[in-house]
């Protein structure tokens, strides 16, 4: 009963949000700087956010310091699902997208949810690992 | 629509019920109520849980071989809709229900053959350890109680000064 009580409550991707990237882009670390929902808390599974990009490979598309998009493809917040379930994940994490909503990288690692389909983000979903 | 097997009781997941979780190795943790994911939160080992079906497995309460678990399988490769098939597999649920209940009592009658004379034998042994504790009810009778005497003691009465109120 105690571990229960002592787990992390999981909240919103919201300001200052660390997000893990999973795509070849070059980033490693986003920090997220705002979330595209409007008049909303915060970004959730599937959501477009803005961030900085804290962390990055030498040589990669985007580098230390520059500001992008990017779709939140695991949540650790748990998301409602069309069926009434809800998923959740172990970490957050992020791929990056240009304005037009089009990957900057060509790999995504790891497993996304197939709701990323209704947000049109279809090119995510083929280019993924696994999809839960 | 699919009904999945929760991860620590192995009960139905229906649509619309419980919660996923997937790992980052895309394992996915299915979960059928709020008290089988605390569980897994809490890393408890389904084996060692009394209540899930795991443990009665284990343990040889349930039955775990038989024919009638052959039926429930799952199919990635979708059945073309005929309408005797579909209306014979109903029959056959029925039956087959049948079976595996009359099954499981049989399981669940052999498993508790020996119980009621081994709790006799135990009954039976401890009245032998333990009959010197026994008293016949005439004897308790004519012991001298355990209990003190009652003794009564006359208490003074208080006077009627005591009981008016002070003066200011």
């Amino acid at each position: 009963m105690f571990t229960v009580l002592l787990q992390q409550q999981r909240t919103f991707i919201q300001m200052r949000t660390n997000l893990k990237v999973v795509d070849n882009s070059g980033a490693k670390r986003v920090m997220c700087i705002q979330a595209l929902r409007k008049r909303k808390t915060g970004a959730r599974l599937g959501d477009t956010i803005i961030g900085s990009v804290k962390e990055a490979q030498p040589r990669g598309k985007v580098k230390k310091g520059d500001v992008v998009y990017g779709v939140v493809v695991r949540a650790a917040m748990s998301r409602g699902r069309c069926d009434g379930s809800e998923i959740k994940f172990d970490d957050n994490a992020i791929v990056l997208v240009n304005k037009q909503g089009e990957p900057i990288g060509t790999r995504v690692f790891g497993p996304v949810p197939h709701e990323l389909r209704k947000k049109n983000h279809v090119k995510i979903l083929t280019l993924a690992e696994h999809i839960a | 629509m699919r009904l999945e097997k929760c991860w620590f009781c192995s009960s139905t997941v229906y649509p619309g019920h419980g919660i996923q979780f997937v790992r980052n190795d895309a394992k996915i943790f299915r979960f059928c109520r709020s008290k089988c994911h605390k569980n897994f939160k809490m890393k408890r080992n389904p084996r060692k849980v009394q209540w899930t079906k795991a443990y009665r497995r284990l343990h040889g309460k349930d039955m775990t071989q038989d024919s009638t678990f052959e039926f429930e399988r799952k199919r990635n490769r979708p059945e073309r809709y005929n309408r005797i098939v579909a209306e014979n597999t109903l029959k056959a649920i029925k039956t087959i229900d049948k079976v595996r209940v009359e099954r499981e009592a049989r399981h669940h009658k052999r498993r508790m053959m020996g119980k009621k004379s081994k709790e006799q034998k135990e009954a039976a042994k401890e009245v032998e350890q333990s009959i010197h504790m026994v008293r016949a009810p005439a004897a308790l009778q004519q012991e001298s109680p355990r209990t003190l005497p009652k003794i009564k003691v006359k208490v003074a009465q208080p006077t009627a000064e005591e009981n008016q109120p002070m003066e200011e």
